[in-house]
């Protein structure tokens, strides 16, 4: 297995790791934005840059998708290394001025601001990380979002940018969003879930007994196709929240306990 | 008579199954052309074409059709023949006259005197041959002309001497001999010791060692391997891939039948841009006559080695033409990279072993075979090997397709064969490598042409481009040409190319309006390096070269911009001021009468004066006098 030095500090890694995983590993903090385990790491923010030092030349790369295949010295703290993820940061500031995720992010790397003018293009803050598309697409197999336009016009849309009938309005996206632009609306009148910017709606499901709103219609048929629960028998289980079905359990046990006596 | 649709009738009624069967082919072919036959060579390569070189073509083969019996009159199209300054170029040979003649600037009328004299009698039309400007001497023969005089041609060969729909003209110039003697007497470790020994280097931009490249591949563990053509030229000024696909498709298809065989693979793709419409055509003919004599497809002359090729078009993204974005969008997905941690040589197209090389490349593949790695060793510099294409544009008086020895100085380049700069101008700078390279100024004009000697100046090689400048451009504006062309370019994937670019675009935006401020240098300096360490791919990377060039060698100019708001070529709008000259000046009035802000005043007949406070410097005045009496100030 390959060892991995980082500021200095020895860890060693299943082959294949990433500079990421041996950073974890060790201890140490590596600033990331459009990272996510749960999904494959497109490296496209370009946050979490580190100095690597081989054969006494020294490159950039970025930690969350470097594949370590023999032994490395990474450098976090390099001034190289600093200066890169600072600029990153200080345009992806001017991007997305009013997330304040990105703020307390910029705040934690030691940024106060962004020398640039502000963008005033098509998404503003939004980053581009691209984590809730591949959320939607790899996670939750909907692909209700992607990609729209290209370069500087690039933007994070639903198909023809209408109401996705895609979507099952399940929130992941809003979920994973790093500079939290995504949000899930409650529209309390029509008891539906709106995933906001995509305009997309969906009924949520209400709590019989207590009223509580669910998650959304379609998350549950969702759901209910996967772990493969006749849809009726689902529904019967589904009228209640947890609460109340724990309530309801708990209720027909003491009943059983009572009859028994 | 040779006729040069589409369709042409192959000789050989099957399949080439042995070298044997080729050389006989190639001797008959050769055999076959009377002696006597007159050829017209017309260039219907894309700068020729745009002058009408096609219809000139289609006079001379009406002409031929219609000449008498016994007389045997060859009219073919041919590929570029790199003069496009001077095109359309007609090329005679005449039994009678020894060598052959080189017409140029030939138009539509001229052909009659051409066919009646030259084709015909053998005489010379001295009205249509070239001049040499400095001695005033007319040239018959391409040969002679300075233009031609120093260049070494290998990917360019056949360029213009052989009809690019035609697989007989390929063979009968010697064409599929390296792949008969790659695919009989080599072994794939033969070829690739070959191709290593050349020390041939990627024509594309990146400059990394060919054989190297095929080896890795050969080693890689895949069960499909593939091999690529990138034909997604797209650099601003750069059409040398153009002229080899639409002037010889052969030679690419021979050479990557050959890396394939070598590498073991099985299957490969040309990706040409789709604003190349005939290179598409061209090569989809190419590809059908190879298949048709067996070049292409199961066992290939007679060996158990079967190899396919596809084109695919694409969609016209400048990204494209980086390696894992043009597999991403021959997967069918959306063109952008992806980091090359894992190489594409390991993981590329459909996550198989995947070898890809530029046009130029694959073009010289076929001559190494045939002639050694030594020899095209012999050719070039200690790193660079061989010769590169160059295109030769801008403010230079021979614009114009070359292929030089490396080695070759920059200064023999633009002045020996290029002929200097347009009209005389002071040269100010060479502007290679696309929108990736730099702005190389007038004291680096000895240094020799190689890969590793243009990246020290802050430039690169890359494709091929060379865009001369001269005193009246602004270097400032020029940057900003290219910054806002990669702004357009940019996939959008990445943060600092995404929006660095745009913070760099501005930042000279405001400088060429002359609102630039202090410290905005120093600025474009840290985003200028941002882009180069933080980027994914090598759009990004060099993305700042132009700008870092132009700050490195022209920093008076943009200081001269920035503190004293004023633009020393004058071509800022702005930042400069119209002014009458008296004495020049005959008071005519169609500047008094043009001027949209009636900024001009003046007696008829006296000189007139711009009132400067009024003047907008819109530049219609200095457009419309008909004295050049208005200059620039």
């Amino acid at each position: 297995m390959p060892k991995v030095s980082i500021d200095g500090v020895e860890v060693i890694v299943p082959m294949e790791s990433t500079i990421l995983d041996a950073a974890q590993k060790a201890g140490i903090w590596i600033p990331t934005l459009c990272y996510n385990p749960a999904v494959t790491s497109t490296a496209n923010c370009r946050l979490c840059l580190v100095e690597l030092r081989r054969n006494g030349r020294s490159t950039l790369v970025t930690s969350c998708n470097y594949p370590v295949r023999s032994d490395i010295v990474v450098s976090v703290s390099s001034e190289r290394a600093q200066k890169a993820r600072r600029g990153v940061m200080e345009l992806l500031l001017a991007r997305a001025p009013e997330s304040n995720e990105l703020k307390e992010l910029a705040k934690k790397m030691g940024i106060d601001g962004t020398p640039y003018p502000t963008v005033t293009e098509a998404q503003r803050n939004c980053i581009l990380c691209g984590l809730c598309t591949r959320v939607c697409e790899e996670v939750i197999g909907c692909s209700a979002i992607g990609f729209a336009g290209r370069g500087t016009d690039r933007f994070v849309t639903t198909a023809f940018r209408l109401a996705s009938e895609d979507c099952i309005a399940c929130g992941a996206c809003a979920v994973v969003c790093p500079v939290g632009t995504i949000q899930i609306r409650i529209h309390e009148d029509t008891g539906e879930a709106e995933i906001s910017p995509f305009k997309s709606r969906a009924k949520l499901l209400v709590c019989e007994k207590c009223g509580k709103r669910m998650v959304t219609e379609p998350v549950a048929f969702q759901v209910n196709d996967k772990v493969k629960i006749d849809w009726e028998e689902f529904r019967q289980r589904a009228r209640l929240c947890p609460e109340c079905r724990r309530k309801r359990t708990a209720e027909s046990v003491a009943i059983v306990a009572l009859k028994k006596d | 008579m040779n006729s040069t649709g589409t369709g042409e009738a192959i000789l050989s009624p099957h399949l080439i199954s042995s070298p044997a069967e080729l050389e006989a082919l190639s001797e008959k072919l050769r055999k076959q052309k009377d002696p006597s036959t007159k050829t017209v060579r017309v260039c219907i390569g894309p700068g020729c074409a745009a002058k009408g070189s096609l219809k000139i073509y289609d006079l001379f083969t009406t002409a031929a059709e219609e000449s008498p019996e016994n007389m045997k009159i060859d009219s073919k199209g041919v590929g570029c023949h790199g003069l496009c300054e001077r095109g359309p170029i007609v090329i005679v040979e005449h039994g009678d006259v020894p060598g052959e003649i080189f017409y140029q600037q030939v138009e539509e009328p001229d052909v009659a005197e051409i066919f009646r004299e030259t084709v015909l009698s053998g005489r010379i039309v001295e009205r249509l041959l070239y001049e040499d400007s400095t001695t005033g001497k007319k040239i018959k023969s391409s040969k002679e002309i300075p233009f031609y005089k120093t260049q070494e041609r290998i990917a360019l060969a056949q360029n213009g001497l052989i009809d690019p729909t035609s697989i007989n003209d390929y063979i009968a110039t010697g064409g599929y001999s390296a792949l008969a003697k790659a695919l009989t007497t080599m072994n794939p470790e033969d070829i690739i010791e070959e191709v290593v020994k050349s020390g041939l280097r990627g024509r594309g931009g990146g400059g990394f060692p060919t054989g190297r490249k095929w080896r890795s591949c050969r080693d890689a563990k895949g069960s499909q391997k593939y091999v690529i053509c990138n034909g997604d030229e797209g650099d601003p000024g750069a059409f040398m891939d153009r002229a080899v696909m639409e002037g010889n498709p052969h030679s690419i298809i021979e050479g990557m039948v050959i890396g394939a065989y070598a590498i073991g693979s099985s299957q490969g793709f040309i990706y040409v841009r789709n604003e190349y419409p005939l290179s598409v055509k061209r090569l989809g003919v190419a590809i059908e006559q190879a298949h048709k004599l067996g070049f292409l497809g199961k066992n290939i002359m007679g060996n158990s080695f079967s190899f396919d090729i596809r084109i695919n078009r694409g969609g016209g993204a400048f990204v494209c033409g980086e390696s894992t974005a043009l597999m991403a969008s021959l997967e069918g997905r959306v063109g952008e990279p992806r980091a090359k941690y894992v190489h594409t040589v390991e993981h590329g197209l459909h996550d198989q072993p995947t070898n890809l090389n530029n046009v130029e490349t694959w073009a010289t593949i076929s001559s190494i075979i045939n002639k050694g790695g030594e020899w095209f060793s012999s050719i070039g510099t200690e790193d660079s090997k061989g010769t590169k294409v160059f295109c030769l544009v801008g403010k230079i008086k021979n614009t114009g397709l070359v292929e030089i020895p490396m080695g070759m100085t920059l200064r023999q380049i633009i002045y020996d064969i290029g002929g200097g700069v347009k009209n005389d101008k002071a040269f100010k700078a060479v502007q290679t490598g696309g929108p990736s390279g730099g702005c190389i100024p007038a004291q680096f004009l000895d240094t020799p042409v190689g890969f590793d000697e243009l990246t020290k100046l802050g430039s690169m090689m890359g494709s091929g481009g060379m865009i001369v400048i001269d005193e009246d451009t602004c270097v400032v504006n020029f940057a900003k040409y290219y910054i806002n062309f990669l702004r357009q370019e940019s996939c959008g994937k990445c943060t600092p190319c995404r929006e660095g670019i745009p913070q760099m675009l501005y930042i000279l935006e405001r400088i060429t309006h002359g609102e630039g401020e202090e410290g905005d240098l120093e600025k474009l300096e840290t985003l200028a390096q941002l882009l180069a360490d933080a980027s994914l791919c090598a759009l990004g990377k060099t993305a700042a070269n132009p700008v870092l060039s132009t700050i490195k060698y022209f920093q008076d100019e943009y200081e001269a911009h920035i503190i004293e708001k004023r633009c020393p070529a004058k071509e800022c709008r702005g930042l400069f001021s119209y002014e009458i000259v008296p004495d020049a000046c005959t008071g005519c009035g169609i500047c008094l009468k043009n001027c949209p802000v009636d900024a001009i005043s003046g007696e008829k007949k006296e000189p007139h004066l711009i009132d400067q406070d009024i003047c907008t410097k819109c530049g219609t005045c200095f457009e419309k006098c008909p004295f050049g009496a208005i200059v620039k100030v």
